[in-house]
Parts: C-alpha cells; sequence; structure tokens
C-alpha cells in the first residue's frame, strides 16, 4: 500500500483549495520525478542488481574453476570437482537402473495420454466429455427416476435405517469422538450396500449380482490423433448376469450426431493425462472368459482422503467417475462386438455413483459407439445428478447456550432424496418399471 | 437396652423435659423421627496404607459405579484407571494358548455344538442349491475370474484372495437368507470393525515399583478385529439354562500369565462391541475371523507344531467370543459387581480360506475378580467344532469336493434368530 503523505494534497488535486460546488477532475499527467514515479524511465539501463548476469565462465571463456580434485581432500575455498560416474564393470541385477524408456520392448514413438485413478483433469466433466466423446444430459433418466417413485421400492423404516447408517459411519465407529474420513467414508458406503441389499428378499433377481473389489481395467482408444487409455483399478464394481437395458431412445440416440462436442481453446484435451511412451493398447474387463457375471452395473468410486488438497474436488470426482464407466463399457464393448470401431446396435450402459462421506454423485452413461476418432457422428450419452447432499452437518457435542441444551447432537439437515436415488440405481435393470419402452 | 433415666421418678412433672434417652416408653407409638446422630459414624480411614482403607475405597468405587447416570459414564467410571495389564491377543503363535485363554476368562470348552434347539420353520426353507452356487461363485471369482496380482506380498497371501472370499460369501448369504431371518434384514454388517474389553481375573502382588508389595488384581485387555461381524437389535436365544452345569472345568495353571508368553501394557481400558452404546444394533450375531499369513496350516506343519492348528482355532474363537459377548453385555449395564442376570450369545466362524470352524459361546458370568467370584458356581461355555474343509481344490474354473455340511453349518448359524420372530 502507498500512503501518501498527509502535507501533500489528495489524489487529482493541485492544490489544497476546491472550487465549491465542482466536482473532481482528474488532472493532466503527473511530471516525471523522483517522487511520482517508481524505477528507472523507459529505454534507461536497469540498475546493476536487475540486470542478468550470466556466470563467470560465460563471460570469460577459457577460464576455469580451480577445484580440489587434485588435493583428493575438501577444503573450503576451492569449488567442488565434477567427478566421474563410477561405472560397476559388470551387470548386477540388484543394483541396475534398467532399460532406458527407448531400449524397452513396448516403446513407441508416438506419445498415449494414460488416465488412472489419480488424475485430476483440469477442465473436469467437459475435458472427460471431449475425451469420450458424450454428450451431458443434467439429472438422471427418467426410467430410473420412474423407479423412485414407485412405492413398492421403498424399504420399511427407510428414513431410520439410513439415518442410523449415517450415525453409524459419522459418530459411532469409533471410541473417539469424531472419526477421521478414511474411516468414516467407505463404512458408510458399505451400510449403505448392506441396506439395498435386503431389497433381495423383494425381488430374487437382486442376489444374482456379486461385489468386485480392487480390480484392474484396460481400455485404449484413439480421439483425433491422440491415443488415449483408461488404466488401472478404480473403485468397487458390481456385476451383473444380465446387462442393463439401453436407457435412451433411438430417436435420441441419432439426434446426438448434431451435438458439436464443446473444446476449451487454448487448454489441449489431453492436459492432466499421464503422457507415456512405453504402452501397450489392449482390452481387459478386469476378468477372464467364462465369468458368471459378465457385465458391469455400477461403479462405487470412495473419496476418502484425510487431507483436503489430495482429496478430489467434486468436479474432478465427476470426470473420473466418467472416465472409468467409459472404460468399463468400452472394454465391455470390445469383447462383445469386436474391435472394429462403429456405432453399437445394443448399446452398453455402465451406472456410477461417487461419494465423499456426505456429497453424493449419481451418473448413468450409455455407450452408443466405439467410432471415437474423429468428432462427428453418433455420441455417447451421460445423465449426472451432481451434488447430492445426504445430510448437511453433524453435530458430535450437544450446543449448550445459557445452561440449556439447545442443540442437541445428531444427523442436521437429512435429504431422503439422496438414498431413494441410490437405491434406484441399485434396483436398476431388476426392476420392471412402468415407463420401460421396448428399444431394441 | 438403656436403663431407666434416674431422673424418671424424682421430678414426675418434668420428666418428659429431663428425658434424654434413645428407648421409647412401653405402649407409645413412635411420634417423630428419632433425632439426629451427635457423631458422624465410625469407619475405616480412606487414604491409610491399610486393608481396611483399601476396602474402603473398593466400595466408593462400586458404590460410584453403581450409581452412574447412564451406560457410558459407567463404563468410563469402569475403566478410569490405567495400570499395566496384560494384552491379550486371540490370534496367537503360543502353544495351549485355548487353555490358559480359558482360565483367564473362566470358560468351559465343549467339543461340539450346542444342543440344537427346536428353530421355528420360517417363512421359506433357503435353497442349498442357491446358495452352494452363490458360494462357488465367490469362490471362483476371487480364486480364478478376476484377474490379480500372481504373487502377492510377503505375508500378504490371506488379505489377497481368502479375506475378499470370505466378505464376498457373508454378505451374499446374508443377503439371499433375509427373507428367511427377519433379523438379518434389520442387521448391521461391520467390516474390520475394532472390538475391545478389559476386565481383572485373579491376584497378584506386585513386584516391582513404587506400590511394590500391594495385592494387585491381574489385568486384562483384549483388543481384536474380526474380519466381519454381524450385529443385531435384538438378543439372540441361550443355548442353555443360565444356571446349567456343564459336564467339564475351566482349567487352573499354577504359572503367572507371563509364562504364556503375555505382555504388559498401560494404555486406555476401552470396551467397545463395533460401535458406541447408542446404536440400536447393540447385540452381536455371528463374528468371521480369518487365520493371519503367520499361523497358517502350511508354516504350523513346517514347524513340526501339528497339534497346534486347532489349538489355534480354539484360542481365537474363546479370546474374541469371550471379548465380544462380555462388551455386549456391560454395554446392557452389567459388570462384574452386577453380575449378568441373562444369558448373552454369540457365534463365530474361524477360517484361512478353506478350513472353516465354528463356535459358539454362552456368557453366564461377568463375576471374575477374586470378590466377586467367592460364591459364583456359574462358568461361561464355549462350543467349538475341528476345522473342515470346504472344498477340496480349485482347479481352474471348477470346485472340486465341495462340502455342503460346512454350508450348511454356516447356513444355520446365519438363520439362528429369538423365538418371537
Amino acid at each position: 500500500i502507498v500512503l501518501r503523505p498527509c502535507y501533500l494534497p489528495p489524489k487529482g488535486y493541485s492544490s489544497f483549495t476546491r472550487a465549491p460546488g465542482h466536482p473532481r477532475v482528474p488532472r493532466r499527467p503527473l511530471p516525471r520525478t523522483p517522487w511520482t514515479t517508481r524505477g528507472p524511465p523507459p529505454g534507461a539501463p536497469l540498475p546493476r542488481s536487475w540486470q542478468d548476469k550470466r556466470p563467470v565462465q560465460e563471460q570469460i571463456p577459457g577460464l576455469e574453476q580451480v577445484t580440489y580434485a587434485g588435493k583428493q581432500y575438501f577444503v573450503p575455498w576451492l569449488a567442488r570437482p565434477r567427478l566421474p560416474r563410477w561405472e560397476r564393470g559388470w551387470h548386477d541385477p540388484r543394483h541396475s537402473p534398467g532399460p532406458r524408456y527407448e531400449a524397452m520392448p513396448l516403446y513407441k514413438e508416438r506419445v498415449c495420454y494414460v488416465c488412472h485413478q489419480r488424475t485430476k483433469m483440469l477442465e473436469g466433466v467437459r475435458q472427460a466429455l471431449w475425451l469420450t466423446k458424450t454428450k451431458l444430459m443434467e439429472g438422471l433418466p427418467p426410467k430410473v427416476l420412474s423407479i423412485i417413485d414407485e412405492p413398492a421400492n421403498q424399504l420399511e423404516n427407510e428414513d431410520e435405517r439410513v439415518q442410523n447408517a449415517i450415525s453409524h459411519a459419522r459418530v459411532w465407529i469409533t471410541t473417539e469422538l469424531i472419526p477421521k474420513r478414511e474411516s468414516y467414508c467407505p463404512v458408510l458406503l458399505e451400510d449403505l450396500l448392506h441396506l439395498c441389499r435386503t431389497m433381495a428378499s423383494k425381488y430374487p433377481s437382486l442376489s444374482k449380482r456379486m461385489l468386485a473389489r480392487d480390480y484392474k481395467v484396460a481400455a485404449a482408444w484413439e480421439r483425433e490423433s491422440s491415443i488415449l487409455q483408461v488404466r488401472g483399478m478404480n473403485g468397487i464394481l458390481l456385476n451383473a448376469i444380465n446387462p442393463l437395458l439401453p436407457v435412451a431412445s433411438k430417436d435420441e440416440i441419432l439426434a446426438t450426431e448434431n451435438h458439436i462436442l464443446e473444446t476449451f481453446h487454448p487448454i489441449s484435451p489431453t492436459i492432466d493425462l499421464q503422457e507415456v511412451n512405453v504402452y501397450e493398447e489392449r482390452h481387459d474387463t478386469g476378468f477372464r472368459e467364462g465369468y458368471p457375471y459378465p457385465h458391469p452395473h455400477t461403479l462405487y468410486f470412495v473419496e476418502s482422503a484425510n487431507v483436503r488438497p489430495v482429496r478430489f474436488r467434486p468436479e474432478q470426482l465427476r470426470a473420473k467417475m466418467l472416465m472409468f464407466a467409459f472404460g468399463n463399457a468400452l472394454a465391455k464393448a470390445k469383447v462383445l462386438y469386436g474391435d472394429d470401431p462403429k456405432v453399437l446396435e445394443h448399446p452398453v450402459v455402465v451406472q456410477s455413483i461417487g461419494t465423499e462421506g456426505r456429497i453424493f454423485q449419481f451418473m448413468v452413461f450409455q455407450l452408443n459407439t466405439t467410432d471415437l476418432a474423429s468428432s462427428d457422428g453418433v455420441k455417447n450419452l451421460v445423465w449426472i445428478d451432481s451434488d447430492q447432499y445426504m445430510y448437511d452437518y453433524i453435530r458430535y457435542l450437544p450446543g449448550i447456550r445459557k445452561k440449556v441444551v439447545k442443540f442437541p447432537p445428531g444427523i442436521y439437515g437429512y435429504r431422503p432424496d439422496t438414498f431413494k436415488k441410490f437405491l434406484a440405481l441399485y434396483l436398476h435393470g431388476a426392476v420392471q418399471d412402468s415407463t420401460q419402452t421396448q428399444i431394441l | 437396652e438403656y436403663p431407666a433415666p434416674p431422673g424418671k421418678m424424682a421430678a414426675p412433672r418434668g420428666w418428659r423435659l429431663a428425658w434424654q434417652g434413645h428407648c421409647r416408653l412401653l405402649h407409645t407409638e413412635r411420634s417423630a423421627a428419632p433425632p439426629p446422630p451427635l457423631y458422624p459414624p465410625v469407619v475405616a480411614s480412606h487414604t491409610a496404607k491399610s486393608k481396611s482403607a483399601k476396602r474402603r475405597r473398593l466400595e466408593y468405587f462400586y458404590q460410584q459405579v453403581h450409581e452412574a447416570p447412564s451406560i457410558a459414564e459407567k463404563l468410563r467410571l469402569y475403566g478410569r484407571l490405567q495400570r499395566l495389564k496384560y494384552v491379550v491377543y486371540p490370534q496367537t503363535f503360543s502353544l495351549n494358548a485355548d487353555r490358559w485363554y480359558q482360565s483367564f476368562t473362566k470358560t468351559v470348552f465343549v467339543p461340539g455344538l450346542p444342543p440344537a434347539g427346536a428353530q421355528p420353520a420360517g417363512p421359506g426353507a433357503p435353497d442349498l442349491s442357491e446358495l452352494r452356487s452363490l458360494a462357488c461363485d465367490a469362490l471362483l471369482q476371487e480364486h480364478f475370474y478376476q484377474r490379480k496380482r500372481e504373487r502377492p506380498f510377503l505375508y500378504r497371501e490371506q488379505q489377497h484372495v481368502p479375506g475378499p472370499f470370505l466378505t464376498q460369501l457373508v454378505s451374499s448369504l446374508s443377503a439371499a437368507l433375509g427373507s428367511s431371518n427377519p433379523l438379518l434384514a434389520t442387521s448391521c454388517l461391520d467390516l474390520k470393525p475394532q472390538v475391545n474389553f478389559y476386565w481383572e481375573r485373579g491376584e497378584t502382588v506386585v513386584c516391582r515399583g513404587y506400590r511394590t508389595g500391594r495385592i494387585d488384581p491381574v489385568r486384562f485387555q483384549i483388543d481384536d478385529e474380526p474380519l466381519i461381524q454381524i450385529r443385531v437389535p435384538k438378543q439372540l436365544p441361550e443355548f442353555v439354562p443360565l444356571d446349567y452345569s456343564v459336564p467339564g472345568e475351566v482349567p487352573v495353571i499354577n504359572h503367572k500369565p507371563d509364562k504364556l508368553p503375555l505382555f504388559k501394557r498401560q494404555y486406555d481400558n476401552k470396551i467397545f462391541i463395533g460401535s458406541k452404546v447408542a446404536d440400536p444394533c447393540s447385540y452381536g450375531h455371528t463374528q468371521f475371523h480369518l487365520i493371519p499369513d503367520k499361523l497358517k496350516r502350511e508354516r504350523l506343519l513346517k514347524a513340526n507344531l501339528a497339534d497346534q492348528i486347532e489349538v489355534t482355532y480354539r484360542a481365537n474363537g474363546i479370546a474374541s467370543l469371550f471379548a465380544w459377548t462380555a462388551a455386549q453385555a456391560m454395554y446392557q449395564g452389567f459388570w462384574c459387581e452386577a453380575d449378568v442376570t441373562r444369558p448373552f450369545v454369540s457365534q463365530a466362524v474361524i477360517s484361512d480360506g478353506k478350513y472353516f470352524a465354528f463356535f459358539c459361546y454362552q456368557l453366564n458370568t461377568l463375576a471374575l475378580t477374586v470378590k466377586a467370584d467367592q460364591n459364583n458356581p456359574r462358568k461361561n461355555i464355549c462350543w467349538g467344532t475341528e476345522s473342515k474343509p470346504l472344498y477340496e481344490a480349485v482347479e481352474g474354473n471348477n470346485v472340486k469336493g465341495f462340502n455342503d455340511e460346512i454350508l450348511l453349518q454356516l447356513v444355520q448359524f446365519l438363520l439362528n434368530r429369538p423365538e418371537q420372530l
């Protein structure tokens, strides 16, 4: 902050006097004096301390530093010598740095961009939409919303049981007062999944599903002259015997041809993806052939890092959910329909739910085409319901004002709709709802 | 009886004013409350280094715990004093640990399973073939279909394949049996919860430190982490009546627990069933334990300890179930000076991925301290089976030699429920 000395007239005034009723008028530019400007005038040389300094050896060629290499011991007034690197003379496999990237068998000149589970994309969902050639639709599809409206698709004492699950995860799970996010977030997801599984008594086809943890997916595709890959462990996958039926009608799929993908020049769409030169383009659903539950149903993502800078922001979590849902769907489509890029007759649907303990992101992804090289043609579809709060906050200690308990400990701001959507996404595919139309 | 006061006959008109005795005249009613005592009661000292002072302090402590306003406060007061205590590990490599643990917890071990009570016919008998296919699918998914690392890291083999297999098996079986057992539909499934219990049993002389020579109770703490735990809101029915005289004896071991080996540490005296007192699901149903890598069958066979294989299962069953059941009893307000009025019952399945052993525990008494155990004929009972394999081998995508009995026993464990349901 530049403080003006009080004995000078204020800015815009030549003297302390002011004509009565006259508005303040900006003056003509100030004269250049040491009091009114900072720094040297344009064109003048910079002060010595601001000038660029090149090392002495560059300014005086032929000048070598005197080092203590000849003395064979350290002295503080001579420079540190640069000695040649010691060579073992023979190849010791336990102390070898390994082959260079260029010498590896899978080395390729063309760079491949890999999305893994720690990739935080700068542009978030917009970037993921461009990379996967997808059109975004806000809100969940009407098919899933109709499952919510059906009264038979609710648990008994649903609110009480969900609130018990939230209290269990957030308050009761530890002997200390407040549990860390790393402990309560996975426990909340497991409790909600356990509640959903109890619906198997009503719908027996729900028992034909299997959860898989710590599995790895691999999918590769080309997108406007860049090779992209999705690799690695992502989340908990719910596999089902029967695939999910397509959510959008054929007309909606054909209507996506006119949609133009959003770009964000000058940022490249492959920003924040890991560039690798040593890679192998392969497709792997994570399971071998003959697996009795071949179709991916829902992916559950748990964002439970304790520290806020490490944790994924909601936008980045949604982007990660979209990329991995796409990766799973693409790997399944390549296994079912072959490697040739084409528009799929039976689109593959994969759902995805991500949470960080309080805020839930719901997503339904439909893979319509594996022809992703160009940006025209039929696009994939995704429905995202973002930032659904299950509750506002938890009070651990009672709020006492004037020796009266005014705010009892517990859950504040519970919203039942979030669990209804969670359950609807779980029941999707096993429940016959009234608005189901024959798309195939 | 006090003698008649001397001035009674001498001053007949003012005799009532000179009346200073405590006894009443004959044929009179007590008209007012007896006058308050002039001197406070004569009791032993509170702070002296004497046995009567120690007794008085103990009585005061017991009175405080009895009068605690809530169960959380009661648990806090019970474990308020921290002293060196033996840390008992349910999964231990110690030889013959099951006999030692029986003596610490006053448990009688009965081989086999408890007498099967008349289970009421449920809404629908479960289809064993469907459950068998679920179990085989879970087994094949973890062993064959899911692509995993070829070789897991050192000492992490159990959490590579058998751990996920057990988790998947239990969650799918409990979901499938929800229709047959309404209790499972309202249950709570915990993954890797903390279970802790702290108790005192027997007495010893303090050998080191400024408290040398004093008689102290021997303190124990169990900190357990079962793989999966099912908690329910209603208590399971008892296997045998509370005062049933078990054919068997609690082993008496005339050595200090240090010889097991058991080591002492001092830290928080925690009592925890897996969630706090406020949780409505405060009774236990079944625990599932995974034998760790260092206690696997192959390692014990290589070290010529083939007879210790069953001992590890038994020790794990007795210690874990005692800690869990006793913590459930303390959550209901019982403790060593206020013994249980109804038996508390839990079940456990201990496995290393292939071999399964089933345990049932009935807690009849919490009074294990020397003072409370003087006239206590009740004993805790633990029933347990030998470990049997669920399958012979998994070759490719088939399971060879699937044992239906083990699956049936598992299903019966999960279907256990009170008679009202």
